[in-house]
């Protein structure tokens, strides 16, 4: 029984993902495309040449953060819609920092620049956590207003206080992360965040701390009535959540866009939000589904110079997989159909005595 | 301060406030619609944006934003009926089911209009609604400026409060719609069809919701962008909590945003100093801060988010 419910888990998502793109192919050819030459393009595109998969890692890099901040955050049943908002204010941080001209080394600037952009993040996400906690505010609303309150202030600080020159934009950051395969942009923040990921991993499935938080996450009140800081345990996976979204940020601005304008971060929260969902919200299947969402981002592009086709095609395949995951792990759910898949588990197990 | 209390500047401020204050309050009661079914939808800035889209294609082909408005509510319905069909039929978490609804509409939104469009820079305009006013009632000094002198959409939408609240107050179709929000099991036993009741109302939250949607492209600015919704559906939400599941109170609340919305864009074209980052934050702020000091108390359907299963004891 155990390892069916796995089994599915397993399936749901890869069948979703399988199914859109069928969908995907027909309304490819129907708007007068020739979908495999398209997914020829497209897997091209991501894996044609060492650049190529170089750019689909660099692309996955944010994504495994903002996928990461909303796996960890729902696994304790909160619903943290802020990544976004987490994203922008570590990548601001950080940007403030190389600004001021601390004068530090290269490697402690670094560190130092990172770690505040979690510490932002965290802070950022630990609002939202703050006023559930103790106003019983809805945490989705009061994230959301804080992703369009963190945008505008990112915009005010590349149009006014730290604005390069005459364009709306910042100065580069002083200190980069280092580039680590030659003739590829893939940075040092890929292994930052395949290291995140096992971390939260270890401290979800392996510690006391992280079989508290998940059980708060399938059912509050039994954590409550068990003694378990409930609160507490939501505010602290608010403040992780964040943290790991800032950190994020942090990242993508020092290894990837070097300085802040017009449309940084922008989609990354929701686009984490569907990664941890179409993932199970496993800090595995996250990575796995972060680096897919990447392919269809770098292989779009080739495709669209190859066949002509729009790149908002892909989108579509995108917004599908989600559509398809959430659907489908609500179907298998279903009283009805868990009464078939519990039959189905049983059959083969008959005479080898329970 | 002076020119806050001249006229014409306090005459623009309420008459922008009511127009700011439509959609805000049309998605709002749509919210109100689909959570006295049980269903609380968090897919409205969605739903608004494929809206949006829809009735800015319609009006900009047709050249009348009176079907822009029809078609924003049936694309409004169309996706809602997804959210419909995930949520009542296969027990989908709301929050979830609508937050992929968040993600699925604007990309299938933008999908749509650059295949009309293209993806060129020019943005295609299409004509904009109208304002008709209210005979006799439009030339009082002042009042009939702000109030009297606005597109049909607003004087509908206004309209749609006292219609609500009468509905779910004094009708008995109303109370029994009302019940399947509160205790479905409780409803079915007294034989009211819970499932029925639980569609009809995501067709008319997705209608009232594609029509805020389309009202943003077909009255507001005559251009689709994506992102043009820009957390509405989100704020609607806020309005829903903040007027206590009230139509009275969430009136006041789509005021009050439709208020902060007006002021702010008030101040960007007088004051040309201020950044207008600044100023644009005024609305996500003070959603915040409305929620903080008026959002404590869970007044809501009570059983509001939870799936409903027929045979389930």
């Amino acid at each position: 029984m155990k390892m069916n419910t796995k089994v599915v888990q397993f399936l749901v998502p890869v069948l979703s993902i399988l199914f859109s793109f069928f969908i995907g192919a027909i309304l490819i050819a129907s708007i007068g495309g020739n979908p495999i030459e398209a997914f020829q393009f497209l897997f091209k595109g991501a894996f044609g040449t060492k650049a190529n998969i170089g750019e689909t890692i660099v692309k996955a890099t944010p994504l495994i953060f903002t996928g990461l901040a909303a796996t960890f955050a729902y696994k304790c049943g909160v619903f943290n819609l802020g990544a976004e908002g987490q994203f922008v204010m570590g990548a601001v941080v950080t940007i403030w920092l190389s600004s001021i001209q601390l004068g530090l080394p290269r490697i402690p600037m670094l560190m130092l620049s990172i770690v505040a952009g979690a510490v932002a993040g965290g802070l950022w996400g630990a609002i939202p956590g703050v006023l559930k906690i103790t106003r019983g505010l809805n945490e989705m609303i009061v994230s959301i207003m804080l992703n369009y309150i963190a945008i505008l202030f990112m915009g005010f600080l590349y149009s006014g206080p730290l604005r390069e020159d005459n364009l709306p934009q910042t100065a580069q950051v002083i200190v980069k992360l280092p580039r680590i395969i030659a003739k590829t942009r893939v940075h040092v923040g890929i292994v930052i965040a395949l290291v995140v990921a096992f971390l939260i991993y270890y401290f979800m499935f392996h510690t006391a701390y992280g079989f508290k938080l998940r059980s708060v996450g399938l059912n509050r009140r039994a954590a409550q009535v068990n003694g378990f800081p409930v609160k507490t345990l939501m505010l602290l996976s608010f403040i992780v959540s964040g943290a790991i979204a800032g950190l994020g940020g942090s990242v993508e601005l020092l290894g990837t866009q070097y300085r802040l304008m017009a449309g940084f971060g922008e989609g990354f929260g929701f686009d984490g939000v569907a990664i941890a969902l179409i993932g199970q919200l496993n800090p595995i299947g996250t990575l796995l589904v972060a680096y897919l969402f990447a392919i269809l981002r770098t292989g779009a592009t080739t495709m669209q110079v190859g066949t002509g086709l729009p790149t908002s095609v892909i989108d579509i395949i995108q917004a599908l997989v989600i559509v398809f995951a959430v659907a489908g792990s609500a179907l298998v759910n279903l009283p009805k159909i868990r009464q078939v898949l519990a039959n189905w588990s049983a059959e083969p197990k008959k005479g080898q005595g329970n | 301060m002076d020119i806050f209390l001249s006229l014409p500047f306090l005459q623009e401020l309420l008459l922008s406030t009511l127009r700011m204050a439509t959609p805000i309050l049309i998605v709002a009661l749509a919210e109100l619609y689909s959570e006295r079914a049980g269903l609380v939808n968090i897919g409205l800035d969605g739903i608004m944006a494929f809206g949006a889209l829809a009735g800015f294609l319609v009006s900009y082909q047709t050249g009348n934003p009176y079907l822009g408005i029809l078609a924003g509510a049936l694309g409004g319905i169309l996706v809602n009926l997804v959210y419909a069909f995930g949520t009542i039929q296969l027990g989908a978490q709301q929050i979830v089911f609508g937050m992929a609804i968040n993600i699925f509409a604007p990309a299938i939104a933008s999908f749509i209009y650059k295949m009309a469009f293209g993806s060129s820079s020019s943005l295609a305009q299409a004509t904009l609604m109208a304002a008709i006013p209210i005979p006799g009632l439009s030339r009082i000094p002042f009042i009939g400026d702000v109030f009297f002198n606005h597109t049909p959409i607003v004087y509908l939408t206004f309209l749609l409060v006292p219609i609500t609240y009468v509905f779910f107050a004094k009708t008995i179709p109303g109370l029994n719609y009302k019940s399947v929000g509160e205790y479905p099991k409780a409803a079915e036993s007294s034989g009211i069809h819970v499932v029925m009741v639980k569609y009809k109302a995501s067709i008319i939250c997705g209608a009232l919701a594609g029509i805020g949607g389309a009202y943003l492209t077909t009255s507001y600015i005559s251009t689709y962008s994506d992102g043009v919704v820009s957390g509405r559906g989100f704020i609607a939400l806020t309005a829903v909590i903040f007027g206590r599941w009230m139509p009275g109170g969430i009136l006041l609340a789509a005021l009050f945003f439709g208020f902060t919305d007006a002021l702010q864009l008030r101040f960007q074209v007088m004051n040309s100093k201020t950044p207008y980052q600044l100023l644009a934050m005024i609305p996500y702020i003070s959603t915040l801060f409305a929620l903080i000091f008026f959002g404590i108390k869970k007044a809501g359907p009570a059983s509001s988010g939870k799936p409903y299963f027929r045979e389930e004891r």
